[in-house]
């Protein structure tokens, strides 16, 4: 199997979607000639025209809007948002008009589109360019939100976006634009809802979601250097999220540590450790851990940002106190 | 088909309205778009228009009443005649028309978002003369209970729901008229029936609540948290574990194992000895048997369940040991798979159930196959009971530091002659 | 009257008369549901823009789109919509449009090409923006016309939208009714400088229009639909107009921003159906007794449809958690 960059993959995502459905078009800021300031969509314009890589105005909250009307009306939109930062000036129309309309409407009206758009910090871009928003998004009913972990989780996923009847938003990993990783020449989708076992372990179960699945399998490497087995498990969709799969693993290892790029108040790894507390607790023999980014706006200075985020080795030291018996009041 | 006149919701958050005034009499032909009545509410009043021609009949709302939004209050019909019959859909219990006349008295909105109030108390009786300021009712709601005036002078004409009750924000639920009432009514607002009225309406007194007050708010105190000492800090894994397969963990404290335990130290607790506990806290223990030929205490339970009262034969069996002790007052029995601890003394009668930590447990183990025990010292002296070939065996397990040589041999031998000759306790 | 030119076609006037007058007494109706507390919530009466929405309306066909406000019930009418759907989805019944989900502010009729209400102020800027996109994206001559108020000039997704909208020649018409006022407040205090002139400054081309003249406003739209059918689009029309009731129905007691001899004035001497119906009439389109039949049919269906809504059913329980999805029957099964 070829390797191909994250980028890559979802270009080709996009492109053999929109050879397959006329009624796919990408529209945002600088995606035709500019194809993205991270080059994502470079070559698009070339094979599809202007026509159906539209380059938009600065003006985040419009078009999309006008995606949520063009999705409602017949097309399937795909709104390129530069960063995930802002999502807060499109929340209006993604979570007042899009995600509800099939419900206000009794079921009578789709809204087939996609938001993708990223998530990440240590790029050295401060606190309006860094920021991992999904929680904010996944808490809104009528919102399915996916975050590959790879090239090939992106290519797949998003795949299965464009074909969604409902609206989509996907965080692709800034940082990761450049990775390599096998992709299959043939096509395929991966399916909403289906969590990824990247390893299997006994002792300790690392559930991490975007960003944070290769820093989980570095800190399973360096367990495994000391004896310690863990498991890594990447849900790839939040919403859905595959319940089964996570509680299960946590039912065979008895400890778990949810590691997402979010803040870590009031995000998913408080609502993912929260539904194994209430559906596998006799099968614990640990407290689950939360492990997000530091509930501070990301700073700019490389010396303070690296602190914001969880690395290999904090998921190394916590998994060693679970897996240890240390008493733990906090993490 | 006559059109109803409805008392209209004129404010976003409005329950009731009062009629101001009607504008046109019974029996008046009205037209659509004729003010009707005028209507006040919390910000101001309205005037509201006929919605139909006809003739204005059946009015059952008087100025100067709060009326439930909603309720039809009259009829605009094709004849100034009185229509055969009211429209009944709307009308509260307390629009029936025994009710006398007076001043109404409504169920006062009192919270944010309250719907209905719990009449704690009445505070008059039927017939009582009011004042304005004087208390007439208690109220509670969701926040509080609270204490509401009369509001009107005159006397007390109905009571239409009883202290315990709930109703409506809005609802008519007393009357207070100005003549001294002949009849004044009471009566459940549930069942609409009219509650015994005194035959003599009461003096006025005003501590004197009509009917018994309802316990107010008696909100249970939330359960003081279990002090963490003594307590086993160990994960559900574990302790579900330990469950299925009859592990006891407070073993792992007495062998000094470090807390919290986790699965791993389930294996360091099936590796201790089953008799002789590791670790110092207790180092030996006493086994002590007696044999008994006759069984006296099975008699003796249906005499005194028969001629004592005593039903309970593990409060006797718990009184027997308390006896035999002259130490031990909280004693644990344990039969049939059930704890039940007592407080007894060597008086049978006064044995009593508790909740406090056992200072010697009973185990009866003669509705079972075993015949002889040997368990280890436990957390307090434990006394255990088994069926014999004739007979039945005593046997008293405790640690050295739990009863020195002379008194464990004191309480088996007490307790053994009791239990063969239980009248001999009551010499 | 305005100088409109005569249509031929007399069933095409009393079509326009009866669809103002349905839209009248709809609202009355709804009106008395609410006063009688027979309806939950609140709701926003149309009254007195009728000829607004049927002027534009009767130029637009079923394949056409509008996007309407949470003063939406005679944008739902005038495109089409059926009294007892109606009713039922104002008083949360099973039948109703959206199953009683969307309730007055969010009705929508998709089977006529309204896309729905929308109860954030602008809220719908962009979706009627980007139906014109799919009409244009997908080669079809489809119009989309945005219904909003006065109040949602306030809102910056106007510029945006009319900005792309402009920008890519979309056939979309932005239809400001004007009734003076943004919610509580008079439009004077809420708008500087000329409504109008914020679409011209997007190079599109704006008209005010006397929105209590549905001939007038039927003339335009018929005009402004065709262009946008050719790629002349973007327009944009002010209506002026005015509600007779509050903000909403329980508004009651409003003379602190606007006063009963106003409000007098405009029902007495302006009221779109009142002119409208003396015009067939002396154009001898139309009788008396003839314009009293419609009224009385009308009026009727209404009543019928109000009853069949009291006694129909609620949605069952299970439905709580459909539609939250178009592919999980149920989102927390």
């Amino acid at each position: 199997m070829r390797n191909i960059t994250l980028s890559q993959a979802v270009n080709e995502a996009l492109a053999e979607e929109m050879r397959r459905d006329e009624t796919v078009f990408i529209l945002g800021e600088d995606v035709a000639e500019a194809g993205t300031p991270f080059k994502v969509l470079s070559g698009l314009v070339e094979e599809f025209g202007t026509d159906r890589v539209i380059d938009t105005p600065i003006s985040e909250p419009g078009f999309m809007g006008i995606a949520v009307g063009a999705a409602m009306t017949g097309t399937r939109p795909v709104v390129d948002l530069m960063f995930g930062d802002f999502i807060f000036l499109i929340m209006d129309q993604l979570c007042n008009q899009a995600a509800k309309t099939h419900y206000m409407s009794g079921g009578k009206l789709n809204v087939p589109l996609v938001v993708r758009t990223n998530l990440g910090a240590t790029r050295r871009s401060a606190a309006q360019h860094s920021q991992s928003l999904h929680a904010l998004v996944a808490h809104i009913p009528g919102l399915k939100v996916a975050l590959p972990s790879s090239a090939y989780e992106a290519k797949g996923l998003m795949k299965t976006a464009i074909r969604d009847n409902n609206p989509v938003v996907i965080f692709e990993d800034k940082l990761m634009y450049n990775d390599k990783a096998p992709v299959p020449e043939e096509e395929y989708l991966i399916p909403f809802g289906v969590a990824n076992i990247k390893r299997e372990g006994s002792d300790i179960t690392l559930i991490a979601t975007s960003s944070m699945v290769q820093v989980c399998e570095a800190a399973a490497d360096i367990l495994a250097a000391e004896g310690i087995s863990a498991e890594v498990i990447d849900p790839r969709t939040i919403v859905p999220l595959d319940e089964e799969a996570l509680l299960k693993s946590a039912r065979k290892t008895s400890r778990v540590i949810v590691v997402d790029e979010g803040h870590q108040s009031y995000g998913i790894t408080g609502e993912i450790a929260s539904r194994i507390n209430e559906k596998a607790f006799y099968h614990l023999d640990a407290p689950v851990l939360r492990m997000g980014a530091m509930d501070v706006p990301v700073p700019f200075t490389p010396a303070l940002e690296d602190l914001t985020v969880p690395t290999a080795d904090a998921v190394a030291a916590n998994a060693r106190k679970l897996v240890s018996g240390e008493m733990i009041h906090a993490a | 088909m006559p059109h109803e006149v409805i008392m209209p919701a004129l404010g976003m958050a409005q329950d009731t309205g009062l009629l101001v005034a009607w504008l046109k009499a019974p029996g008046d032909a009205v037209a659509v778009g004729d003010v009707l009545f005028e209507v006040e509410t919390d910000k101001s009043t309205m005037e509201v228009e006929a919605q139909a021609d006809g003739f204005l009949t059946d009015v059952s709302a008087k100025a100067g009443e709060d009326i439930p939004v909603g309720q039809v209050i009259a009829m605009i019909s094709q004849t100034p005649d009185v229509t055969a019959s009211a429209p009944a859909s709307a009308a509260p219990p307390a629009a029936a028309s025994d009710i006398p006349e007076g001043q109404i008295v409504i169920m006062p909105a009192l919270g944010m978002a309250q719907d209905t109030g719990l009449i704690v108390a009445w505070h008059k009786a039927p017939g009582d003369a009011v004042t304005p300021s004087d208390i007439l009712f208690e109220v509670e709601t969701d926040k509080s209970t609270m204490e509401v005036e009369a509001g009107f002078e005159g006397f007390v004409a109905a009571l239409l729901a009883e202290a315990g009750e709930e109703a409506p924000v809005g609802e008519t639920i007393a009357v207070i008229s100005t003549a001294k009432p002949a009849n004044p009514v009471q009566r459940s607002r549930a069942k609409g029936t009219p509650a015994p009225a005194p035959a003599t309406p009461a003096a006025s007194t005003a501590s004197k609540p009509a009917t018994p007050a309802t316990p107010a708010k008696s909100k249970p105190t939330p359960a003081q948290p279990v002090a963490t000492d003594g307590r086993i800090l160990a994960s559900p894994k574990a302790r579900r574990l330990a469950l299925e397969q009859g592990l006891d963990l407070s073993r792992l404290i007495a062998a000094g194992h470090p807390q919290p335990y986790r699965v791993s130290d389930l294996e360091v607790l099936k590796a201790l000895p089953t008799a002789t506990p590791a670790g110092a806290a207790i180092a030996a223990s006493r086994h002590l048997v007696a044999h008994i030929a006759s069984d006296g205490f099975a008699e003796f339970a249906r005499w005194a369940a028969d001629a004592a009262g005593q039903k309970d034969p593990g409060a006797l069996l718990a009184g027997l040991v308390a006896g035999s002790s002259g130490k031990a007052h909280v004693v644990a029995v344990e039969r049939f798979g059930q704890i039940q601890t007592y407080t007894a003394s060597a008086n049978l009668r006064a044995a009593a159930l508790s909740d406090d930590a056992p200072e010697l447990l009973i185990r009866d183990l003669r509705g079972s196959r075993i015949a002889t025990v040997r368990m280890g010292a436990e957390t307090t002296p434990v006394l255990t009971i088994a069926s014999a070939p004739e007979g039945f065996t005593i046997t008293l397990e405790c640690a050295e530091h739990q009863l020195g040589a002379s008194e464990a041999i004191t309480l088996l031998s007490n307790f053994a002659g009791r239990m063969e000759q239980p009248l001999r306790h009551l010499l | 009257m305005s100088p409109a030119k005569k249509k031929t076609n007399t069933e095409d006037y009393l079509r326009m008369y009866r669809q103002m007058v349905r839209i009248r007494s709809f609202e009355d109706n709804a009106n008395q549901l609410y006063l009688s507390a027979k309806m939950p919530g609140l709701t926003h009466m149309y009254s007195g823009e009728e000829a607004v929405a049927v002027g534009i309306c009767e130029a637009l066909t079923d394949n056409d789109r509008i996007t309407s406000t949470h003063r939406g019930h005679g944008h739902c009418v005038a495109k089409g919509a059926e009294f007892k759907e109606m009713f039922c989805e104002l008083l949360g019944k099973e039948e109703g449009y959206c199953r009683g989900k969307g309730g007055s502010m969010h009705i929508a009729d998709q089977s006529h090409g309204n896309l729905g209400a929308n109860a954030i102020v602008g809220g719908s800027m962009g979706i009627a923006t980007g139906a014109a996109l799919t009409s244009k994206y997908l080669g079809r001559d489809d119009v989309a016309v945005c219904f909003f108020g006065d109040g949602a000039t306030a809102q910056g997704l106007m510029y945006e939208a009319m900005n792309m909208a402009a920008l890519w020649k979309l056939p979309v018409i932005y239809a400001c009714e004007n009734n003076g006022y943004s919610e509580y407040t008079k439009t004077e205090e809420i708008a500087a400088g000329s409504i109008i002139a914020r679409a011209q400054a997007f190079g599109i081309e704006a008209h005010q229009v006397d929105g209590q003249d549905v001939l007038a406003v039927n003339a335009l739209a018929q005009r402004l639909v065709d262009r946008a059918r050719k790629g002349e689009g973007p327009f944009f029309i002010e209506l002026m107009t005015y509600r007779y009731h509050g903000h909403h129905v329980g508004d009651i007691n409003r003379e602190y921003y606007r006063s009963k001899e106003e409000e007098r004035d405009w029902k007495e001497n302006r009221d779109p159906i009142i002119r409208f119906r003396s015009w067939l009439v002396e154009e001898g389109l139309a009788s008396e007794a003839e314009i009293e039949a419609i009224n009385a049919e009308v009026k009727k269906d209404a009543a019928e449809a109000v009853e069949y809504a009291l006694n129909a059913k609620y949605p069952d329980p299970s439905e709580v958690d459909m539609h939250v999805f178009t592919d999980v029957k149920h989102a927390l099964a």
